[in-house]
């Protein structure tokens, strides 16, 4: 799978390639806005990862550019700028995520995971925490390798927390995902999913823990 | 000196002074004009009196003189009537013919005087005023003197200066008083650009800095202020830039080399010096990240129109601290209102300075408690933790830069609380320490509420 970096430090350049290419990332790189916007036109790639202080114009102009074409791919920002306007206008000029340096390798990779692996992205397959991993393919989850059976509703939630990985879901997430944005829920119906769901998780044995957060949402853990 | 606020309070004294003078010199001068003019007559009057007493005076064979007044005359010159009077003198100063009853002449003789002398004399209480013609009659020269009483001719002055100014000077007011209005509306016409300059000018503050005042209709008389203070405000708008971009520009040059020694670390074979290197950049990024957010704290402005919906911030700050407290066997909890509370404010501000005050939480209370928000509708936020509590005498130095209790605690900068108190003061929100009863401390901060501004959202 191939990304397109465009970060205008060299050594940055070369040690983000190093890291992605361990990850096991092809990866091209660009130094320039203008190389950047011309490469785009003409070769598809996976995913974007965009530095916004480029040497010859505003990562952000190329960013609108690409979104004007209609050109889906996932773009992730990365910047040094972390003040306080700058975080709006980047998620508004149509980047699927942002992240302040210095960030960690592994949150680079994390993020273009969940990215890659949205409905429509490259990354199909699997999705694992501890023993348990889920298919996002045939929307399978399974514990220590063996496949279990779950309710529908139940593997919704599952599949939306483990996309999730390392991040809350809200309340409201949990119910647009399994009742869709006009379903008239009753007001306890998510906590008995989750529940549900949770009781299940530790009853087949599986090492995570699905934490409520009050007044807040969802987070799916490796047990402690 | 008087000092005139207004220039049209100015212009409407001057101009109330100025015809206040005028008025008082025009009927000075009329009523001089008045006089001059009854004079003239009143001594051609005289002159043609005296003249006319001097046809009926003839001389007799014997050398002395006869005057013989018809009738009309007569009664000009009697008693009774006592207006007019006459005499008639010879060289030597004799009266020889008078009409007043002591017999005397109206004014002083005196021989040496020309053809028509105009004379004036005080007789009693009465001022006589008249002409005297020299005539030769017979052998005989004479000094023909007819007068007036003055005391009736006043009256007939003043009579007509009175009427003038009933007649005819009333119009000066109302001339007055439309000059004045048309000064007015003059002035106020020309000084309406200005108005329109001042309602941009009061808009102009740190967050719009962008405006200018407009000079197209701006009076020539008052347009090098006007530039002048586009000038200034070129000048500030490009301290402001400066200023900011220097907060951008040592952001980048500071997290940029961090990120390239973080990802270093990140590939680095040696998974134990690993950690520990990660750690330190960690720190250092951290402390770097506080202090570019003071200095970018130091140049904001909050936009007064700017409102936030303190109630998601919180929530959103709430699931991103979440993951952490919950490595450290911490819990999250948001309590209060649920549905928007709108107060004044940034929302990134309001965002930074919940979760400065949320990271401090997390990191004093206990493994196995939990951290509590909880948003009020009144634009209160507070975070409830089970740690230590806050000393009564550290309350106030927590707030103070790199203020720490432990000074060799890991993972605190002393940073934190400063930022939130300087937010705090950017929204003329306030905050609060207390204790709780139980175990642990209390931030609330509460902001001003968005008012009016938001329409329904607070309205209902």
């Amino acid at each position: 799978m191939r990304l397109l970096v465009v970060e205008d430090n060299e050594q940055l350049a070369k040690l983000l390639t190093q890291g992605l290419q361990a990850a096991g990332y092809e990866t091209d790189v660009l130094s320039s806005f203008e190389e950047a916007s011309m490469v785009l036109r003409t070769t598809f790639y996976a995913a974007l990862i965009l530095d916004l202080g480029l040497p010859d114009g505003d990562g952000l102009t190329l960013l609108r550019e690409i979104r004007h074409r209609e050109n889906p791919i996932p773009v992730i920002v990365i910047t040094a700028r972390g003040g306080l306007n700058d975080r709006v206008h980047g998620l508004r000029s149509g980047a699927d995520d942002y992240l302040v340096k210095p960030f960690a390798l592994e949150e680079l990779i994390a993020r273009l995971e969940a990215q890659l692996r949205r409905p429509g992205h490259l990354l199909g397959s699997s999705l694992r925490i501890a023993n348990l991993e889920f298919d996002t393919r045939n929307r399978q989850a399974s514990i220590d390798d063996q496949p279990q059976v779950l309710s529908a509703r139940e593997t919704a939630v599952l599949e939306l927390l483990m996309r999730s990985k390392g991040r809350v879901v809200s309340k409201k997430q949990v119910e647009d995902h399994i009742f869709g944005h006009d379903g008239d829920v009753a007001s306890n119906a998510i906590e008995v999913y989750v529940h549900r769901l949770r009781k299940q998780l530790s009853e087949r044995g599986a090492k995570v823990q699905v934490h409520t957060i009050r007044g807040v949402g969802y987070l799916i853990a490796e047990e402690k | 000196m008087l000092r005139f606020k207004s220039i049209i309070s100015r212009i409407v004294i001057l101009h109330v002074v100025a015809v206040v003078i005028t008025s008082i010199f025009m009927s000075l001068a009329l009523s001089w004009l008045l006089s001059y003019a009854t004079d003239n007559i009143h001594n051609k009057a005289m002159q043609e009196q005296a003249v006319a007493v001097a046809e009926h005076l003839t001389a007799r064979p014997d050398g002395n003189l006869e005057l013989n007044l018809p009738l009309d005359l007569l009664g000009l010159y009697s008693q009774p009537y006592g207006r007019y009077s006459y005499a008639v003198i010879d060289d030597r100063g004799r009266v020889l013919f008078s009409s007043l009853t002591d017999h005397v002449a109206l004014f002083p003789s005196d021989a040496e005087t020309g053809d028509v002398e105009f004379l004036q004399n005080r007789r009693g209480d009465a001022t006589v005023s008249g002409a005297s013609i020299r005539k030769t009659v017979g052998d005989k020269t004479v000094w023909i003197q007819a007068g007036e009483d003055l005391a009736n001719r006043d009256v007939l002055i003043d009579d007509i200066v009175a009427d003038f100014y009933r007649n005819v000077g009333w119009i000066t007011l109302p001339i007055l008083l439309v000059l004045l209005a048309a000064d007015i509306a003059i002035f106020r016409r020309a000084l309406r650009p200005l108005r329109q300059a001042s309602e941009i000018a009061s808009q102009i503050g740190p967050t719009r800095t962008g405006l200018r005042l407009p000079t197209e209709e701006i009076p020539r008389e008052v347009r090098p202020l006007v530039s002048a203070v586009n000038h200034a405000l070129d000048r500030l708008e490009e301290g402001f830039r400066i200023q900011r971009d220097f907060t951008a520009d040592a952001a980048h040059e500071l997290r940029t080399p961090l990120s390239i020694l973080r990802t270093r670390l990140d590939i680095l074979e040696d998974e134990q010096v690993g950690r520990a290197l990660r750690q330190d950049v960690e720190g250092m990024a951290n402390i770097i990240s506080q202090l570019l957010d003071i200095a970018e704290l130091d140049a904001f402005v909050v936009d007064p129109a700017e409102k936030a919906d303190l109630r998601a911030v919180t929530a959103e700050i709430a699931e991103f601290v979440a993951p952490l407290a919950l490595a450290q066997g911490k819990d999250i909890a948001l309590l209060g209102e649920v549905d928007p509370v709108w107060v004044k404010g940034n929302p990134e501000m309001l965002g930074r300075a919940v979760r400065n005050l949320a990271e401090n939480a997390i990191n004093h209370t206990a493994p196995g408690t939990t951290v509590e928000f909880v948003v009020e509708e009144n634009g209160t936020v507070s975070i409830f933790d089970q740690g230590p509590g806050v000393a009564e005498d550290e309350r106030k130095l927590i707030f103070q830069r790199f203020w720490r209790r432990d000074r060799n605690k890991a993972g605190s900068t002393g940073l934190g609380l400063s930022i939130v108190q300087r937010i705090v003061e950017l929204h003329s929100a306030t905050i609060t320490v207390e204790n709780r009863l139980t175990r642990g401390a209390q931030f609330s901060i509460r902001f001003l509420a968005a008012g009016d501004a938001t329409g329904k959202a607070s309205g209902e």
